[in-house]
């Protein structure tokens, strides 16, 4: 096995980081832009082009809600991200086992 | 805060090596759980602590009783503070780790109020009890010992089963068997089952929480 076949879109360190995140909060759970941002000590413009990258490719959700004047966006996991990450996680554990 | 590897600065140059993205992989989802715990294993450390004091004061105040009477006026402030501190503590630290997390995994208002209405009824009866002179070894020794933690621990149990949240289900139930053994223990020793058992619960909740803590994703 290569790191070839590992996910590209995953493979990125931003990228994994936003992934994982996004994993390890329970199913069915979304966080809100600025607690992710937070937690990821990302600046807005880079989270935003990474996060666009992801939905696109079906992995993530955005939903955005307007709470009075500000509006709160929060992104959450698709099963279709979880299930990329899952079969990331395992291309990884075959490879660093390889290895 | 932990430092993130130095992967980070990898950006799509296809020079992200499997051993970094597997260590940042473990720190993010490590992380991540760490901070968005409601019910971490420190807090329920100190909250294992803070129900062994407070039902050991009280069974400390209640153990040489013959015939049972009731816990002693001065254990109430002692047990009071602890409880506000409990409660101060939790909620503080729940809403922290909660910040900008929504969804599936949010108390819905019908299990709050469920949660309120069993506390509430919990001391209704027992008012009710004390005013129809049902004997102090009751109402001041099993039934505040051990029913709060029967009603209130099959009620989140329930709630959780529903959630298919299973750690939590077992840790109610635990709590609800914590109080049934109580029963059986008498006026006194139900205050030191309920304080011993509790402690051992939430003790044990707090090493499997630690425990999933730090379980690695790609790692055995």
């Amino acid at each position: 096995m290569t790191t070839e076949e590992l996910d590209p879109l995953i493979h990125v360190p931003t990228r994994l980081k936003i992934v994982a995140t996004l994993a390890a909060l329970p199913d069915g759970d979304a966080l809100s832009f600025t607690r992710l941002q937070d937690m990821l000590g990302l600046t807005p413009g880079n989270l935003i082009i990474q996060l666009r990258k992801l939905e696109d490719a079906g992995y993530l959700s955005s939903e955005k809600r307007r709470n009075g004047s500000a509006q709160k966006t929060t992104v959450a996991l698709t099963s279709q991200g979880r299930e990329a990450l899952g079969a990331y996680t395992k291309a990884l554990r075959d490879l660093l086992g390889g290895l | 805060m932990n430092p993130t590897p130095d992967a980070t600065t990898t950006e799509d140059d296809g020079s992200f090596d499997p051993r970094q993205a597997a260590t940042l992989l473990d720190q993010t989802t490590q992380q991540t759980r760490r901070r968005v715990e409601p019910y971490p294993p420190w807090l329920l450390t100190i909250r294992a602590f803070i129900a062994l004091v407070a039902y050991g004061a009280v069974w400390l105040s209640v153990r040489g009783q013959h015939p049972y009477n009731h816990p002693t006026a001065a254990v109430i402030p002692v047990v009071a503070v602890l409880v506000v501190v409990n409660f101060v503590a939790t909620v503080t630290v729940a809403k922290r780790a909660t910040t900008g997390v929504s969804g599936r995994s949010r108390l819905r208002p019908a299990e709050i109020a469920a949660m309120a209405v069993v506390w509430v009824g919990v001391f209704v009866v027992l008012g009710v009890l004390a005013g129809a002179g049902v004997s102090h070894s009751v109402v001041y020794g099993i039934y505040p010992a051990t029913v709060p933690l029967m009603a209130a621990g099959l009620v989140w149990a329930g709630i959780m089963a529903a959630r298919a949240n299973w750690r939590a289900c077992c840790t109610a139930l635990a709590v609800a068997v914590v109080g049934a053994v109580g029963v059986f223990a008498g006026p006194a020793g139900a205050w030191a089952v309920a304080g011993v058992g509790l402690c051992v619960v939430l003790l044990g909740t707090a090493a499997a929480i630690a425990w999933r803590q730090r379980r690695s994703l790609v790692r055995p």
